[in-house]
């Protein structure tokens, strides 16, 4: 067979880089903790409503990171506005989507926080469904922004809202769990260990889902079409390995699993431990998915 | 022709396709590779006609060696954007600051671009591209993304877009494809064309004569690089870190360079937050 070798090309930047890495790992904490936050007040699981208050805090917190890398990371900054002008809001740009959730979801998280304060069950009640809502059609987006770009052969994947929805969900209760275990030590407000205990038991849930569809993108990407074989072998297993293959599936994945399926979980550091890796790994996953989804397409 | 179903199917709010139907206008172009003798001059021509700022390019031209020695032979293959007839930028744009003209240009609005990138992000060719903040002349455009515009300008004059009119061995062909007169036409219904990515469902106004797979198919191209190119690569990324910070060394630990990317970002911040006070000032002040 023919041999060719390509001796000259103009050379790309990556388009999202690193801010968009991070705003999507804390957009799925905050979503993932609010959620959690939601189970007390929306889904009427009593004994959560301890720690409602704490995670839709924690959400608001986190939240309130993401408008400055987002609009910092823009080439106009002060023309973010324009993302919610109705006359240049577009129906088919998943980012119009995003940007109207986002901007609604912030809102709806501090309007529920101050009805949780308030102790005003109905409208808790209320405000936190839109907020689920909201909170799960915000975390899809982050994954669908990327999805949604058929030349981008690892992220146009349909398993894509799954994965972003389980890793907000994992992360959010890992930090969720270290939260509340410095809040047990600074505050008088103490919570109930068994509850994070149940948490960390959701996690690792969590955790076995996210690995059956890690394992689903894998068998995808090993049996694809050349851009998904190539990118298997030269972005997840070659340059983006460590956020790969170390960080997600082997730190933030399976070593919480065996801490918390192992006598490991029965001790506060290692379910500490768990919390703490599984919220690393989803990082880990954030960035091969941003930045190793536009590797390959930076020579072409 | 393509069937009545598929030629009124539109993305969002633009204009629906119009390659193969009476009365409009489709302009593509035709690259007869057997003519492109690689002198780079359509490059060039681009550069001169819009100013486009170094390191970024609305037009290019990929080179390589195919065969071994004494069978080989230097192949090219210029690179522009393909101005889709159903075009993922558009679709994907949150602002609608591009857009698909009715004759099938597809077009940047600059003062609608918020520099998000989705844009760049959606493009299949790598058509797209972040103008740098300093330019020479500071009345043009910066921080938006930009692309090849076919030359509207030209073409609504009657004439040809400056890359066509550059190339040397008349490799370029312009044209409306819906015209059965013009050359782009009766080569497309005598010659074997080849598109980019055809799988992508894009439908590229650019086609080419004589396309090797080798410079066409994506990731081939990048597994196939000389050790010389994929050292020039590596030294791009280390030294000429883009806005988006975001760009990964091959061979070298990725995570610290993740790190140091965000590091990166964040000393852009003060920069781009003296650009914000200075709008404001010279909005309300001035």
């Amino acid at each position: 067979m023919e041999e060719s070798v390509i001796t000259y090309n103009v050379f790309h930047h990556v388009a999202w880089g690193t801010s968009i890495s991070v705003y999507f790992w804390l957009v799925g904490v905050s979503t993932g903790s609010f959620i959690i936050s939601s189970l007390g007040w929306v889904f009427g699981i009593e004994r959560y409503k301890s720690i409602a208050l704490t995670a839709s805090i924690t959400a608001v917190v986190i939240l309130l990171l993401v408008p400055s890398l987002l609009i910092w990371d823009l080439g106009q900054p002060l023309r973010f506005l324009y993302l919610l002008l109705p006359s240049y809001w577009h129906a088919t740009g998943p980012m119009s989507w995003g940007s109207t959730f986002i901007f609604f979801y912030s809102i709806a998280i501090i309007v529920y926080s101050y009805f949780v304060i308030v102790n005003n069950p109905f409208w808790a009640k209320m405000i936190g469904i839109i907020s689920v809502v909201l909170a799960i059609l915000l975390e899809l987006y982050t994954g669908v922004v990327m999805q949604l770009n058929p030349g981008r052969f690892l992220n146009n994947t349909a398993l894509t809202p799954f994965l972003f929805l389980t890793g907000a969900f994992i992360s959010g209760i890992g930090v969720l769990i270290l939260v509340l275990w410095i809040q047990n030590m600074l505050v008088a407000i103490k919570v109930e260990w068994t509850l994070i205990e149940e948490m960390a038991k959701y996690m690792m849930f969590g955790l076995v889902f996210d690995l059956f569809l890690l394992f689903l993108d894998f068998m995808q990407t090993l049996y694809g079409d050349h851009g998904q074989v190539i990118g298997h072998e030269v972005v997840l297993m070659g340059v983006f390995r460590f956020p790969y293959l170390w960080l997600e599936i082997i730190i933030g994945l399976l070593i919480p699993f065996f801490i918390l399926v192992s006598p490991l979980k029965k001790f506060k550091a290692g379910i500490l431990l768990a919390a703490l890796l599984v919220a690393v790994g989803v990082y880990g996953m954030r960035v091969w998915w941003v930045m190793g989804g536009q590797y390959l397409q930076t020579f072409y | 022709m393509q069937d009545k179903h598929e030629a009124h199917r539109s993305y969002g709010l633009q204009t629906a396709g119009s390659r193969g139907i009476a009365g409009t206008k489709r302009y593509a172009m035709v690259i007869d590779l057997r003519k492109c003798i690689g002198c780079r001059s359509c490059m060039v021509a681009c550069k001169a006609e819009f100013g486009i700022p170094l390191g970024v390019w609305r037009t290019w031209v990929k080179e390589g060696d195919k065969g071994s020695y004494p069978n080989t032979r230097r192949i090219f293959m210029p690179r522009l954007c393909n101005h889709c007839d159903y075009p993922v930028c558009v679709r994907n744009c949150p602002t609608q600051a591009t857009f698909k003209h009715k004759d099938g240009f597809v077009l940047q609005r600059y003062n609608r671009c918020i520099g998000c990138r989705t844009c760049m992000v959606a493009c299949p060719y790598n058509a797209r591209h972040l103008i740098p903040a300093k330019r020479t002349d500071k009345n043009l455009p910066t921080m938006v993304v930009d692309k090849c515009t076919f030359c509207i300008h030209r073409v609504k004059k009657g004439l040809v877009p400056s890359c066509v009119q550059a190339c040397v061995g008349g490799a370029r062909i312009f044209g409306d494809m819906n015209d059965p007169n013009s050359e782009v036409s009766k080569l497309a219904s005598k010659e074997t064309l080849t598109v980019l990515k055809p799988e992508l469902g894009t439908s590229p106004s650019v086609s080419y004569i004589g396309g090797d797979w080798e410079l066409m198919d994506e990731p081939h191209s990048y597994t196939n690089r000389s050790t010389q190119l994929k050292d020039e690569f590596n030294d791009f990324k280390r030294n000429h870190k883009g806005d988006a910070f975001g760009d990964i060394v091959e061979g070298e630990p990725t995570m610290p360079q993740v790190i140091a990317n965000m590091n990166g970002f964040l000393h852009t911040i003060p920069h781009k937050a003296k650009g914000v006070f200075d709008s404001f000032v010279n909005f309300f002040f001035k």
